[in-house]
């Protein structure tokens, strides 16, 4: 994909399916409209989410990475999101770090009410990533001794 | 010390109430140490002490099964205390011989001030602050603080905090100059440029050959199968190309957050030299920032991703 006025940038979403991606299906239902940047994967709970993830999606060349649940207090298993937060928490500031703008991973609260609150975030998330740019932390470029790396 | 140590260990094999010992012996090489596990009592009198022994012995205990006794600077008491609240060892089942600390000697820093390789330095010993450093019968003395590794410079628990018997006094923490010179790697880190950091941890990690030897010596790396090893899906290449070995490196101090207790060992353990140490530490005082939680000073409390508090920093969620 070409960095042009045409770009748009490509979004991993890992959703709850209690609340978040419930809240996506209304954001379609209710004919809101967001940027079609935004590939769903439905997580048992935001809890599911391994840094790593979040990682390989990024090396996959996926230019942001949301990952949504449900509000405090609102786990369908009672404190699956308090865990997401803490390890989300040392995951940014860790991928800041290292180099990676912290704006590639996002974390958000969407219930399965807030359809209008989704659409938002992904407009929002992809208006931010097209003025970051497309993600060439791990691609793009020749390696030193002139071999091409696979994306 | 050496001799008291030789003796408690000899007495608790004699008496029944460990099986086996785990030490430091002087190791093939000089200026080096190597484990010493054995059950045999005369074995003990090979046990030694001194400033080079690196390494962090809690590693061999998740999955024994007998009770064993272990040495252990205030570093490795701390993994010790982290491998008890993962419940990967028992307390009851260990002997803590606490030993405190006052700084392990990084033999590359050595090499670097007298500008000799380690075969052509005929000593190195210790006097309180100074080291002494004999190269052709010529005695030179320095700081001891040029010669310490980082993680020794910036170490915040130097005595065993969790022991049953601890030989010696008591030793202080680094003060604040000491703590400074061991983070000043990581503070030039944080003065780049995101991308320019970006482009230094790309061309260490271009080095890298997956040896998987900083997992392996890491005694918080205990999952009896690592994401690498997983084939379905493959998370990770096993070419070592920098992105993979990046990758790889990154979640794995992920995964040992709140368990990681600075003790050096990755950096140590690293054939190619990748400073490890400044990913570790830095992902150590970013939980103990943020959740003000520091690995293995308490063996009651959960590890630090199996909680939460309601007050958890949330200022980053939209």
């Amino acid at each position: 994909m070409g960095q042009d006025s045409e770009w748009q940038p490509r979004i991993l979403g890992f959703l709850c399916r209690w609340c978040s991606y419930a809240g996506a299906d209304l954001a379609g239902t209710s004919r809101k409209k967001y940027p079609p940047s935004i590939r769903v994967i439905q997580v048992p709970c935001s809890g599911r989410v391994d840094p790593l993830f979040i990682l390989k999606a990024l090396r996959l060349g996926f230019d942001g990475v949301l990952v949504s649940g449900c509000h405090p207090g609102d786990c369908h298993y009672q404190t699956g999101n308090y865990f997401t937060r803490r390890r989300m928490a040392i995951t940014k500031r860790f991928l800041e770090y290292m180099g990676i703008d912290p704006r590639r991973l996002q974390v958000s609260w969407v219930s399965a009410a807030e359809g209008a609150k989704f659409a938002e975030l992904a407009t929002e998330m992809t208006r931010e990533l097209k003025e970051l740019g497309p993600n060439r932390l791990f691609t793009g470029e020749e390696q030193a001794n002139g071999t091409k790396t696979a994306p | 010390m050496e001799q008291r140590l030789r003796l408690e260990a000899k007495a608790l094999l004699e008496q029944g109430k460990v099986s086996c010992v785990i030490g430091f012996e002087v190791g093939s090489l000089r200026f080096t140490t190597t484990p010493l596990i054995t059950g045999d009592r005369d074995a003990t009198g090979r046990l030694v002490l001194n400033p080079f022994m690196a390494n962090n012995l809690s590693v061999y205990l998740p999955g024994i099964k007998e009770k064993v006794a272990v040495v252990a600077k205030g570093c490795d008491s701390r993994s010790i205390v982290s491998l008890i609240q993962d419940n990967k060892v028992a307390r009851e089942d260990l002997v803590i011989i606490g030993v405190p600390c006052s700084g392990i000697i990084d033999l590359a820093k050595v090499e670097g001030l007298v500008d000799k390789d380690r075969d052509e330095i005929d000593d190195i010993t210790r006097h309180g602050d100074k080291v002494l450093i004999t190269v052709n019968g010529d005695k030179r003395e320095y700081p001891v603080r040029e010669v310490l590794f980082d993680n020794c410079l910036a170490c915040e628990t130097p005595t065993p905090q969790e022991y049953d018997i601890l030989l010696g006094e008591p030793t202080a923490a680094a003060g604040d100059e000491s703590r400074k010179a061991g983070q000043e790697k990581i503070a030039r880190l944080k003065a780049m440029a995101p991308d320019e950091r970006w482009a230094f941890w790309r061309s260490e990690f271009e080095r890298c050959l997956r040896c998987y030897a900083c997992r392996n010596i890491c005694p918080a790396c205990f999952c009896e199968r690592c994401f690498v090893e997983e084939t379905e899906p493959t998370w990770v290449m096993p070419i070592p190309r920098w992105q993979d070995n990046l990758l790889f490196q990154v979640t794995r101090n992920l995964h040992v957050a709140g368990r990681c207790t600075d003790c050096g060992e990755c950096e140590r353990a690293c054939p190619v030299a990748i400073p490890l140490r400044s990913l570790a530490r830095e992902m150590y005082d970013i939980v103990s920032e943020l959740f003000n939680y520091r690995a293995g000073t308490d063996k009651e409390a959960p590890p630090l991703l199996t909680c939460y508090e309601p007050t958890d920093v949330e200022d980053f969620i939209r």
